[in-house]
């Protein structure tokens, strides 16, 4: 019988179409990455069966301590929100009138803000690590009380700002209390804001069991 | 691999220099790797849960015009404590309460698809709220009304977690329920919830709304 002879290949094998893969593959991840802009106010969020996206939204935070803040993603907007603010009630507060341009720019820079308004001057004039500091340890919250509502001037200056194309939603920790968030619902409602969208992250896998009470208030029904 | 020649340039030979033929083959493998480590990175960087949104709507305050005649047998009553139960009655008999949970199947959504199913069949159908004062004149034909829908009254106990609002809410949105409201807890219900269940005597008449 003749022998078969088996040809001896060559282990190496070319990489040039794998390489091109992987280099595709590589650009289409740099170009579509989003980078998680860095949360200042950490909050977590419920999740929910809903699948809505949040397009055009000011979104008011609220945390585990009922603080609130507001954030918008177009800088734009956030200028002219300020801009709207100053027109609509200056006399309301002083403290907005005179920022200087370049105050204005600081303030259309940052996304997130939770700095009662008569603060603003102040904290417009800061630099980068001081505002870092501030928002990390000492913001305090927009105000929302039946007196001094800045929360619903700031949510209208941005319904004006942008004629009214923009959704309210209300992000707020899940292991909170509900009081926080029916406080601001209730704040905007007297501001004639009715429509609201809660921000939560999709449910993964079915229904996820109701977790035991965390809250450190959660101990007895009131 | 790929290799460079590292051959001294013909010093020996006279005759012309004699360059060596290179492969012009270069080894992509750790091209390749450093791509795949990159992917990997992006891959994992990149924000896959990106927030979603639910609606809400809430009730305008002065707006007479639109009340409704809601029927007592109508509503469905939700309560949500601060342990994460659900407790729930029908209509305004407080003494009626009970405990559920947000199990899946078996807890609140049972009872609110039960009600979605019930109160069409068995509730008579409302009628319009006619001002009286304004015409006097009611005409039966224009303001009886269609089979009724059910009615589910969301209370979120003082200090509950934010969490069960929105579960609650998305058991409206699951079982189909279209009118919902939230509102602040009657102080009977709140007794009630705290006893276990058990509603005082003199309170069993009446609750509020």
């Amino acid at each position: 019988m003749p022998k078969v002879k088996v040809p001896r290949k060559s282990t190496i094998v070319d990489m040039t179409a794998m390489c091109d893969v992987a280099f595709l593959l590589l650009t289409f991840f740099i170009l579509t990455a989003k980078f998680k802009p860095q949360a200042v106010v950490a909050v977590d969020v419920p999740s929910a069966r809903s699948t809505k996206a949040v397009d055009n939204a000011i979104i008011i935070t609220v945390n585990t301590e009922g603080k609130a803040f507001i954030s918008l993603k177009e800088k734009q907007v956030r200028y002219a929100m300020l801009d709207k603010l100053t027109e609509m009630s200056a006399g309301h507060y002083p403290g907005v009138v005179d920022l200087t341009p370049a105050q204005k720019e600081f303030f259309s820079l940052t996304e997130t803000w939770g700095t009662p308004i008569e603060d603003l001057k102040r904290v417009t004039t800061m630099t980068g690590t001081q505002l870092k500091e501030y928002q990390e340890k000492q913001m305090p919250g927009i105000p929302f009380d039946s007196i001094n509502n800045q929360l619903g001037d700031w949510v209208s200056a941005a319904r004006y700002a942008t004629g009214g194309d923009i959704q309210i939603g209300i992000k707020g920790d899940k292991n909170s209390n509900v009081e926080y968030v029916k406080n601001i619902i209730k704040r905007l409602t007297d501001r004639d804001i009715h429509r609201f969208i809660l921000i939560t992250s999709l449910a993964t896998g079915g229904d996820a069991p109701a977790e035991t009470a965390a809250t450190p208030d959660a101990d007895k029904p009131k | 691999m790929a290799q460079m020649e590292t051959s001294g340039g013909g010093g020996k030979h006279d005759g012309g220099v004699r360059s060596k033929k290179m492969s012009t083959r270069v080894d992509l493998t750790p091209m390749v790797d450093l791509a795949f480590l990159l992917i990997s990175f992006f891959m994992l960087t990149t924000t896959l849960n990106k927030p979603k949104a639910m609606q809400l709507n809430m009730p305008k305050k002065t707006d007479e015009i639109d009340k409704m005649d809601v029927g007592e047998c109508q509503v469905l009553n939700v309560l949500i404590d601060t342990l994460d139960a659900v407790w729930y009655y029908e209509g305004l008999q407080v003494a009626g309460l009970q405990k559920t949970s947000f199990s899946g199947d078996d807890g609140i959504r049972k009872e609110v698809m039960k009600k979605l199913k019930k109160v069409p069949a068995e509730c008579p159908p409302g009628k319009k709220w006619v001002d009286a004062n304004k015409d006097g004149v009611k005409d039966p034909a224009e303001i009886s009304m269609g089979p009724r829908d059910a009615i589910i009254l969301i209370k979120m106990l003082h200090g509950a977690r934010y969490k069960n609002m929105i579960d609650i809410l998305d058991e409206m949105d699951f079982t189909g329920c279209k009118i919902y409201a939230i509102q602040d807890p009657d102080p009977i219900e709140v007794e009630a919830i705290s006893n276990g269940g058990t509603v005082k005597e003199f309170a069993k008449e009446v609750v509020h709304q």
